[in-house]
């Protein structure tokens, strides 16, 4: 059998994504299983799940599975202004599973564009996205926003840093109605209440969306926003690539840790968000860093559903074989079948379970059919 | 076509008779069926009735597309969907109860009894208090009657089960009522059918609440 018909979808993807990421100059960056458990208990925000699985190191530190891989890459990335770095990872990361509250392994397979990230940086990282979604073979959205809008709206609604967190919060469900009701709680001047409550609504094809946008930007942040989103669209829609770009302001992540573009893609079969990633300047900042970084990372897990290979034969033929059978006989039976490319199981009774395309009996090295085969 | 996930029982009745005046209407809802799917004739809908525990659950894990489901059991379970409309029935309120006259002692960890871990977790943590949670599944009323918990968080309603039992409210925690919920991918690749869905709903609340 020839090795890229053993490859399942998963692990065809894997490489297709891995040669995508490759051809664009990105290369692979290494790294271990385990980090400082400190460098998680710092940046807890950054997380998507506050729990760790720690485990002690010979030398009685606290050490922890990676839950993420962004961390490590900016902790050891050394780019200076005037500098790009281009790094790929396919790495396990070890996460609270939502369904059952238990670790799990994840793959997760991502981009980051680490240095100066001009308006070029962000098509292309933006680009890889969109080619990383169309590679499943299913149809995608790539939902995009960008953080100034929403933060710099909230700031100059004088939210603290509490009401800033669950009005996110609100606003990331779409719940306008609770929004609402906070809003009003909270006394935030109709002005501002009045553009924060239709943040769980922005949403929808983007030239429209950016409009509505553009009419209720208020503020430096987002004016800003809606110029750079402006910008990117016209860089894509020029490249073709618009088709499945949408944009909706009620994508938030940590205020803390991203400052500008931020997006999200669905693939139709998923229940879940398959790819997420944004631009996080401020998490740079906090490792003392000079330079940018917009990255993305793709969930394998999420997408096991979509790539599901359709259940067919364990084994082409099921070569069944006596007592009075020699070794040598049976190897010369099975090689004539294996040099057809077959995938062939010989054993002295069939395996219970087993689907098998046909079965066959050896007798004295010679291969009969046998009637009513398993 | 949309697969909507109701509660079994009073709370989906109702939601039901709220997407008929609204439009969507399935024959064999309205029959005495015990099927567990059921679709209309124009094969718009698709209606699964499922406990009402359950329904975040469906729709989060992209089972059902959208649902409807009480914000009791939306916070508890902490699903990670949409929440686009407060539906504004199966109204109620989560609070704390306690028997009457009773004087909580602040020296020693609060005994809560409840079927709501989660909600109490985080409400008596943002209070800086610390307790002892113990989940029942039913009949919590009982629970600081025979000494098993100082305290009681649960859903109150009229308040007569509470003052049968000879208890009282004693701090409020949230309000309660049936929310409509969608599945996040779902409203990415089926967003005009689920749009279209909440709109006539909300034209339905809005006339109810004109009328008198």
């Amino acid at each position: 059998m020839s090795v890229p018909d053993v490859l399942g979808p998963q692990e065809r993807l894997v490489l297709s994504l891995r040669g995508l990421y490759e051809s664009y100059g990105y290369t692979r960056f290494p790294m271990r299983r385990f980090e400082e458990y400190a460098l998680y208990l710092e940046n807890k925000s950054f997380l998507t799940s506050e729990s760790v699985l720690s485990f002690t190191n010979a030398s009685g530190q606290l050490m922890a599975l990676k839950p993420d891989v962004t961390l490590s890459i900016v902790k050891r990335a050394r780019p200076e202004r005037g500098q790009v770095e281009k790094l790929y990872y396919h790495e396990s990361v070890y996460r609270l599973s939502a369904t059952d509250h238990e670790f799990t392994e994840i793959g997760q397979l991502g981009v980051e564009l680490l240095g100066d990230v001009d308006l070029y940086g962000a098509c292309e990282v933006l680009r890889l996205a969109i080619e990383s979604l169309r590679l499943t073979g299913a149809d995608f959205v790539l939902d995009v926003s960008h953080m100034g809008f929403a933060g710099g709206l909230l700031a100059d609604a004088g939210l603290d840093g509490a009401q800033r967190e669950q009005a996110s919060r609100l606003i990331r469900q779409k719940n306008a109605h609770e929004l609402a009701r906070m809003l009003s709680q909270w006394q935030v001047p109709p002005f501002y209440a009045g553009r924060i409550s239709q943040l769980p609504t922005l949403c929808g094809d983007f030239t429209q969306t950016l409009r509505r946008a553009a009419d209720i930007a208020v503020g430096t942040d987002m004016k800003q926003a809606v110029g750079e989103l402006s910008s990117l669209y016209a860089a894509l829609d020029a490249l073709g690539l618009c088709g499945h770009v949408r944009l909706d302001f009620s994508i938030l992540n940590d205020l803390d840790y991203y400052n500008g573009l931020v997006f999200q893609g669905y693939v139709e079969g998923a229940p879940r968000v398959a790819l997420s990633g944004g631009r996080y300047d401020k998490l740079m900042r906090k490792f003392g860093k000079a330079g940018d970084g917009l990255g993305f990372a793709v969930y394998l897990d999420q997408l096991q559903r979509v790539l599901a290979r359709p259940a067919g034969d364990d084994v082409d033929v099921l070569v069944l074989y006596g007592a009075q059978d020699e070794a040598p006989g049976i190897f010369r039976a099975l090689e004539e079948l294996r040099a057809q490319g077959l995938r062939v199981l010989a054993a002295g009774t069939p395996p219970p379970g087993l689907r098998a395309g046909r079965t066959l009996r050896c007798r004295n090295g010679e291969l009969e059919e046998v009637s009513g085969a398993c | 076509m949309l697969n909507v996930a109701l509660p079994k029982g009073r709370l989906g009745d109702k939601v039901y008779r709220l997407f008929k005046a609204a439009g969507y209407d399935c024959a064999a809802m309205e029959q005495d069926d015990r099927r567990l799917v059921l679709t209309d004739e124009k094969g718009e809908m698709s209606y699964l009735l499922v406990k009402p525990s359950d329904v975040a659950i469906y729709v989060e894990h992209g089972a059902a597309d959208v649902g409807v489901v009480g914000k009791d059991v939306l916070l508890e379970g902490g699903s990670d969907v949409y929440e686009l409309l407060d539906l504004g029935f199966g109204k109620c309120r989560m609070a704390e109860a306690a028997p009457v006259g009773f004087r909580e002692d602040r020296q020693r960890p609060l005994r809560v009894a409840t079927k709501y871990p989660a909600i109490a977790r985080r409400f008596y943590a943002a209070q800086s208090r610390e307790i002892e949670i113990i989940k029942l599944n039913g009949s919590i009323e009982l629970a600081p009657l025979l000494g098993l918990s100082d305290v009681i968080v649960d859903i109150v309603e009229t308040g007569t089960t509470l003052r049968q039992n000879n208890l009282e409210v004693t701090r409020e925690i949230l309000p309660v009522s049936a929310r409509f919920i969608a599945n996040k991918a779902a409203m990415k690749f089926k967003e005009p059918a689920i749009s279209g869905l909440l709109s006539s709903i909300q034209a339905q609340l809005n006339q109810k609440e004109e009328r008198p």
